[in-house]
């Protein structure tokens, strides 16, 4: 792809901090399936496995930064390698927070574990799916260095917001017919938050991507979907999107 | 809702003649862009060697332009063609043209001293003449003008705090110039080079033999000097074009690869030569 360093340990320093990403990708993406299936399977064990594994993550977000400090200060990098110190440290922590929401869906699923089933519990894996789907496809952009396939997952978050919009009124139905359900529900309705949130730090990879290839921002105005925000009952049916508060 | 999913594209950036303001958050902006130097197609031969092969590039009043590339590219010539000391050795020759405020420099009939008046120029390794601190400054001018002993002290004094050397040398102006430190006396030649109020400053590794501070010291120079002149330096040291300078040109086998603002060149360049070069790949 790109000719090698005449200091080849330069090479290799900048292909550790793309394998760590790679690793930490790896694992966000493990984290979030796997409480995903321990909300769909209310399996309160699974779940706690990977309230535990999120520290892994934490800890490989600390080792990016110390190895981007340390090539900032021994390598004085330009251009490309430059954009790549940076962006790697900015994916990685993104990839931090998906994990961080990834664990705090399996905290929810603890909870909601020793409530009674509720119906629309089958939004949650469709999210989870979606932002399993978004995360993946960035990290292959990552190590593809492929910018139109970011752009695609930068698209992506639309169809989150959506979902979170859909469920977030469903939600809300289901608190107003029965406050038995509000419990619940209301675990429910952070998780989906915390799914959709997922969809926007993927997104904010595929930026940084977009950035890394071609050395300049992607300056689109993303669509946005979630108008929850102005949601004040199930039926109110908002027609302007909201501000870029999620 | 419609969507525009277009990429951006990249701003096409104007080439060579008409160049961006660079965008440097850190200073204050100079005001206008004036052209000093026009270079047109300048090729340069060493005998029969071609080691600049038509070069097309403007240096800017009151801006620095840093001349990177390897060894043997070119910008050390390039620079010597600016105020014709090539032509000290027989068998080099320059063709095209470089229009100094739009009068051809290449002009046979160009007065070769009042060109090194006009355009100053400091090297690798200091020159200072075997005579007194203050003779170094003196002499220079002395050639050029006619000046009462006050006038001339105030020159001299004026050009030794121009380089940032007066403090340090004040006390001792009748010394030997070979006996300040590397660092002082390059500062010294700088100052010599000032003093004679040139309108360009050519600077050809003026800290490559300098330890850091003394280079911090020159490079600070640089930016002061830059509010008056226009220049014009090569350097081997890629941080050094990247702090001191606003244009960078890069060059390679006698052609110019690549030149656009400073900011641009070490950030993203366009030419895959150029990120090549700047960021340790050159094989």
């Amino acid at each position: 792809m790109v000719s090698e360093h005449i200091i080849k340990s330069y090479d290799q320093e900048l292909q550790r901090l793309d394998n760590i990403i790679s690793e930490m990708g790896g694992l966000s993406e493990s984290q979030l399936a796997a409480a995903i299936e321990a909300v769909a399977k209310r399996d309160s064990e699974l779940a706690a496995r990977v309230v535990k594994g999120d520290a892994r993550v934490d800890e490989l977000e600390r080792e990016v930064e110390s190895l981007v400090v340390r090539l900032l200060a021994l390598r004085q990098p330009m251009a490309r390698d430059l954009r790549q110190i940076i962006a790697g440290l900015k994916i990685s922590s993104d990839l931090e927070r998906i994990a961080d929401y990834a664990s705090n869906v399996a905290k929810r699923a603890i909870a909601l574990n020793q409530t009674p089933p509720v119906k629309p519990v089958s939004g949650i894996p469709r999210m989870g799916r979606l932002g399993s789907g978004m995360i993946k496809d960035v990290l292959d952009a990552f190590v593809e260095r492929d910018a139109e396939k970011a752009l695609s997952v930068w698209l992506r978050d639309e169809e989150m917001d959506d979902l979170y919009t859909s469920l977030f009124r469903e939600l809300l139905t289901y608190m107003i017919e029965d406050p038995r359900n509000i419990t619940s529900c209301a675990h429910l309705l952070f998780m989906a938050k915390n799914l959709e949130r997922i969809g926007d730090h993927a997104t904010n990879i595929a930026e940084t991507l977009y950035f890394l290839v071609h050395g300049t921002p992607l300056a689109q105005v993303r669509p946005k979907r979630d108008r929850t925000s102005l949601a004040l009952a199930p039926d109110t049916t908002a027609e302007e999107p909201d501000g870029d508060e999620a | 809702m419609t969507i525009d999913v277009t990429p951006v594209e990249t701003p096409t950036r104007p080439h060579l003649i008409s160049m961006p303001e660079p965008n440097r958050d850190n200073g204050p902006q100079l005001g206008q862009l004036v052209p000093k130097a026009e270079i047109k197609d300048l090729r340069f031969y060493y005998g029969g060697y071609e080691a600049l092969k038509g070069i097309n590039l403007t240096l800017h009043d009151k801006r620095v332009t840093a001349f990177i590339g390897p060894s043997g590219c070119g910008k050390s010539t390039l620079l010597r063609i600016l105020n014709r000391i090539y032509q000290l050795y027989p068998d080099q020759r320059a063709t095209g043209q470089v229009l100094v405020d739009g009068q051809d420099i290449l002009d046979p009939k160009q007065d070769l001293n009042l060109l090194r008046a006009r355009i100053g120029m400091v090297f690798q390794k200091p020159t200072p003449f075997p005579m007194s601190i203050y003779d170094n400054i003196a002499f220079g001018i002395r050639l050029y003008e006619r000046l009462g002993p006050r006038q001339l002290d105030e020159r001299v004094e004026g050009a030794l705090r121009r380089a940032a050397l007066w403090d340090e040398v004040k006390d001792k102006l009748r010394e030997s110039g070979l006996s300040l430190s590397g660092g002082q006396q390059q500062r010294l030649c700088i100052a010599r080079a000032v003093a004679v109020k040139p309108e360009i400053l050519l600077l050809d590794e003026p800290a490559s033999a300098l330890d850091p501070i003394s280079t911090q010291r020159i490079e600070e120079l640089i930016s002061e000097l830059k509010s008056d002149y226009c220049i014009a330096i090569v350097t081997h040291n890629m941080q050094q074009a990247a702090r001191s300078s606003d244009y960078t040109a890069f060059m390679y086998l006698g052609q110019l690869i690549e030149f656009d603002s400073t900011e641009n060149i070490f950030t993203h360049p366009r030419e895959r030569q150029t990120e090549d070069y700047i960021t340790g790949r050159f094989g």
